[in-house]
C-alpha cells in the first residue's frame, strides 16, 4: 500500500536482533536519538508503533492497540515487521527556524524564474559540506538569498534568480 | 608525503584571476572550474564556484572553514541520495 502524502518516512525496520523481539532500525531522522520523540510512528496501514532505542541501531518496537503498547513478543513477531516503513505526520514536525526549511517541504516545489518563466520542479536538495543547493531539472542552484530570494511553501513555489556563469579556463586552455 | 611548505599551496593560476574578477563584480554568479586539485585560498571566501565532478558543476560556496582544502573535496563524483526524513536546509 502506498504511503499517505503528508507522511514523512522516518525509519525502516530491518532484521530481528536476538530472540526477545528487538529489531534493527534504519533511521532517516537528522538526529536518531530524537526519533522516539516522534512516537507513535505510523506504517502504511495506519498502525501506530512506539519506538525505544536499546542500542546503536537496535530498537524495541511496540504496536499501540487501544492506547496500550504491545511489545513484540519474540523473534518471530520481529521477523514479520522486516522492511516495515515507519512514517510521521508532517504536521508533527517542529516549526523550523527562520530561513530553515525541511527538505521534505522543498522537494517538489515549482521553480519559477524572476521573470515568471517556469524552470521545473525541485527534484532534490544536496549538501556536500559546501552549502546547500537545489537540483531543478538539469540546473543546480545554490540555496542562497541571492539565488533563491523567495520560498513560498504554501503556494508550492520557489523563485529563482539564476546566477550568471563565469567560465574558468579548461585545463587545455590554461596550459596553452 | 606532504607538500613542502616553501612551495606554498598549489592553485591553478587562472583561478586567481577569475576569483578577483568575480569579487570585483560582486554579482550573483558561479565560477565554473575544472580544477579540483586547486587549494582553496582565503581570497576565495564568499565566492561560489561550480566544481566539475565529471558530470555536473556542483555549486561550492566557499567559507573560511574550507580554506586549505581542495575544491574536489566538496564535489563528490559519486552521489548517494537518501531519504530526507526531518532533515533541514538553511538558506545561506
Amino acid at each position: 500500500m502506498s504511503r499517505v502524502p503528508d507522511h514523512i518516512l522516518m525509519a525502516v525496520v530491518g532484521r530481528p536482533h536476538g530472540v526477545r523481539g528487538l529489531v534493527r532500525v534504519q533511521c532517516h531522522a537528522e538526529n536518531p536519538a530524537k526519533l522516539p520523540r516522534y512516537s507513535p510512528l505510523l506504517d502504511d496501514r495506519g498502525r501506530a508503533f512506539r519506538l525505544r532505542w536499546q542500542g546503536a541501531g537496535i530498537a524495541e518496537l511496540a504496536e499501540i492497540v487501544d492506547g496500550k503498547p504491545l511489545k513484540l513478543a519474540d523473534r518471530a513477531a520481529a521477523e514479520r515487521l522486516v522492511n516495515l516503513k515507519l512514517y510521521v505526520e508532517r504536521s508533527r514536525l517542529p516549526t523550523p527556524d527562520p530561513d530553515e526549511f525541511y527538505l521534505a517541504d522543498l522537494v517538489g516545489l515549482a521553480a519559477v524564474a524572476d521573470d515568471g518563466r517556469e524552470l521545473g520542479r525541485v527534484e532534490a536538495v544536496h549538501d556536500h559540506g559546501a552549502g546547500t543547493f537545489l537540483e531543478i531539472g538539469r540546473l543546480l542552484v545554490p540555496f542562497t538569498r541571492a539565488a533563491v530570494p523567495d520560498v513560498d511553501i504554501a503556494a508550492g513555489r520557489v523563485t529563482v534568480v539564476l546566477p550568471s556563469e563565469v567560465l574558468g579556463e579548461k585545463p587545455a586552455e590554461a596550459a596553452a | 608525503m606532504t607538500r613542502s611548505v616553501w612551495k606554498g599551496p598549489f592553485v591553478d593560476g587562472y583561478l586567481l584571476n577569475k576569483a578577483e574578477a568575480s569579487r570585483q563584480s560582486s554579482r550573483n554568479e558561479i565560477i565554473k572550474i575544472w580544477s579540483r586539485r586547486s587549494t582553496i585560498l582565503p581570497q576565495f571566501v564568499g565566492l561560489t564556484f561550480g566544481v566539475y565532478n565529471g558530470h555536473k558543476f556542483l555549486p561550492v560556496q566557499v567559507n573560511e572553514n574550507m580554506v586549505g582544502h581542495k575544491f574536489g573535496e566538496f564535489s563528490p563524483t559519486r552521489n548517494f541520495t537518501g531519504h530526507s526524513g526531518d532533515k533541514k536546509a538553511k538558506r545561506g
